[in-house]
């Protein structure tokens, strides 16, 4: 199986592990980056394992805690793909794991590529520009954080347009997303 | 084509209306060419297209100034302000596509015909009858319905030779052509960039000021490769992409001699070229964030409308919301298009409310 046939199955088990949808993570620009990343260091076997045990767990929910992150072998992996996606660093797998299942030549702490630091999913988590990077614009930390909504969870939080929009409202009527969740968000936004 | 020249406030105001239509219209082209490159490894043609559409943020707030200082309104809300892609400007006697694309050979070359040097060849040419295309075109007069400027060009030497045809008349009858509120011009403390500040417009002479820059800083001045304030002019910044060598003081037209310049055409998204929301699948995340992205561009045109309307400070403002569109393009250009094999997405500039496009609808 090829990088490319793995990438579709490694976009969705990202999406369910970080909370951001597959179109978000595509939006960091760093997919294929981050698939060649781990299958660089823990193999085509082992990711395929841990994406087999995925795929099992679709139709069988509260599973993904019991056959991925409490396996010792594919959960600290498990966890280092969420690292990856958030951090942008791959962190050298813990002792416990190389003790258990031998020590990978690839395996270390790095930042998996130039462009992966700004595009870490935490700045966007946070509603904070990467320091140093993607500048933000003077003064604009005068003005609250815009967090995006967890998925599944859009009603009950603001989506970053109706935040924008209560931003600027002082001064401009920006767009304003319509029907009852975007009313609902509103409310809660003000 | 007396009946095509500037003789009443009404038709400057018009004309103001069409070049802030005209400067904004180049900017969804660039802005997508630039970030459909991969990473800023392609770093001279990244430079290059960041420092244009810059500068046509700067032509857009002076053309502003202008507009409010002869007492017009500059409104970048109406239904017609952004133009449906591709859009249509002049070339001589014909008129050329203008699309949203990725960063490519063929973007370049269009990007070359919109701020090239063309000067009609004779007078009676400034002007000439639009052919068959029934697009809306840009640069059109928009006194003389069916005719239009042989160049860019030629359009801002109609609205200068306006501006002082105006004053004449004003000051003959004793009457003040400049009565616009000073409070709503963009002061340089409002604008931030390089490139030039903005030119408070204040009566003709500035306002002339403001037109020659608008005009040089694209095509240069006198024939010359370099703009009033001795800035290489947005035409030969381009050229330097398709020659790969920059350009240096003392070089002529197409003769750069400056250090050789690299660009990696292949390191681009690809995305759909003048993509609207229906090329994108019906209830795809796709479809919904490229529809926001239109409503929040929405809001952004009018937000400027505010900032041009009496409250420049809010231009200050302005420029993190800048910075977070960048963000949403890269995003959208960032995702293959479903089903679409390899072919990218990109913002689609569909306004919502406008007629004949889907920007109502993310269904």
């Amino acid at each position: 199986m090829s990088a490319a046939g793995m990438s579709g199955r490694f976009l969705a088990f990202s999406s369910e592990v970080t909370a951001f949808s597959v179109f978000d993570l595509q939006g960091t620009g760093q997919a294929e980056s981050y698939l060649s990343t781990v299958l660089r260091v823990v193999g085509e076997e082992t990711l395929e394992e841990l994406l087999g045990a995925y795929a099992r767990t679709a139709h069988r929910p509260r599973t993904l805690e019991a056959d991925i992150f409490s396996s010792e072998k594919l959960g600290p992996i498990a966890r280092n793909i969420i690292k990856l996606w958030y951090a942008g660093v791959w962190y050298a797998l813990p002792p416990e794991w190389t003790e258990s299942f031998g020590a990978l030549e690839n395996d270390g702490t790095f930042t998996a590529s130039s462009g992966a630091y700004p595009e870490g999913l935490l700045w966007r988590t946070i509603g904070a520009n990467p320091p140093g990077a993607k500048a933000p614009g003077y003064g604009s930390w005068a003005h609250a954080p815009i967090i995006p909504p967890i998925p599944g969870d859009e009603p009950a939080r603001p989506s970053a347009a109706v935040l924008a929009d209560t931003q600027a409202e002082a001064h401009a009527d920006v767009p304003r997303p319509r029907g009852p969740q975007a009313q609902q968000a509103k409310e809660t936004a003000q | 084509m007396t009946d095509a020249k500037i003789t009443t406030i009404e038709q400057l105001h018009a004309y103001l209306y069409a070049a802030l239509q005209l400067e904004h219209a180049t900017i969804p082209p660039y802005l997508t060419a630039l970030y459909s490159l991969r990473n800023e490894s392609n770093s001279p043609a990244w430079r290059i297209l960041r420092v244009v559409v810059v500068e046509e943020m700067l032509h857009l707030s002076l053309a502003a100034n202008v507009m409010n200082a002869v007492g017009g309104t500059p409104d970048l809300t109406a239904p017609d302000f952004v133009p449906d892609y591709p859009a249509c400007l002049p070339d001589g006697e014909d008129d050329f596509a203008v699309d949203i694309q990725s960063f490519s050979a063929a973007a370049v070359d269009t990007f070359l015909m919109i701020e090239r040097p063309a000067q009609a060849p004779r007078a009676e040419l400034r002007l000439v009858p639009r052919g068959a295309s029934a697009r809306h075109l840009l640069a059109a007069s928009p006194t003389a319905p069916g005719m239009q400027y042989y160049s860019i060009g030629e359009f801002y030497a109609e609205i200068s030779r306006g501006l002082r045809y105006l004053s004449d008349e004003y000051a003959r009858e004793g009457r003040e052509l400049f009565t616009g509120d000073r409070r709503r011009q963009v002061t340089p403390e409002f604008f931030y960039s390089g490139g030039g500040e903005p030119i408070v417009v204040t009566g003709l002479e500035s306002a002339l000021r403001a037109v020659d820059f608008i005009a040089g800083q694209g095509e240069g001045l006198g024939g010359g490769i370099y703009d009033a304030g001795n800035e290489l002019a947005h035409y030969y910044r381009f050229e330097q992409l398709k020659a790969g060598r920059y350009y240096q003081k003392g070089d002529q037209p197409g003769r750069p001699t400056g250090p050789a310049l690299w660009v990696d055409w292949g390191n681009v998204y690809p995305v759909l070229k003048n993509a609207g929301l229906d090329d994108y699948p019906t209830g795809s995340e796709l479809r919904r964030v490229a529809h926001e992205f239109n409503e929040t561009y929405a809001g952004f045109l009018r937000f400027l409308t505010k900032a041009f309307t009496g409250q420049p400070e809010l231009l200050l403002e302005a420029v993190p919301q800048m910075f977070r569109l960048r963000d949403d393009i890269r995003r959208l250009i960032r995702n293959p298009i479903p089903g679409r094999d390899g072919v990218h997405a990109a913002p689609t500039f569909e306004m919502p409310g406008v007629a004949g496009s889907a920007a109502g609808s993310t269904a």
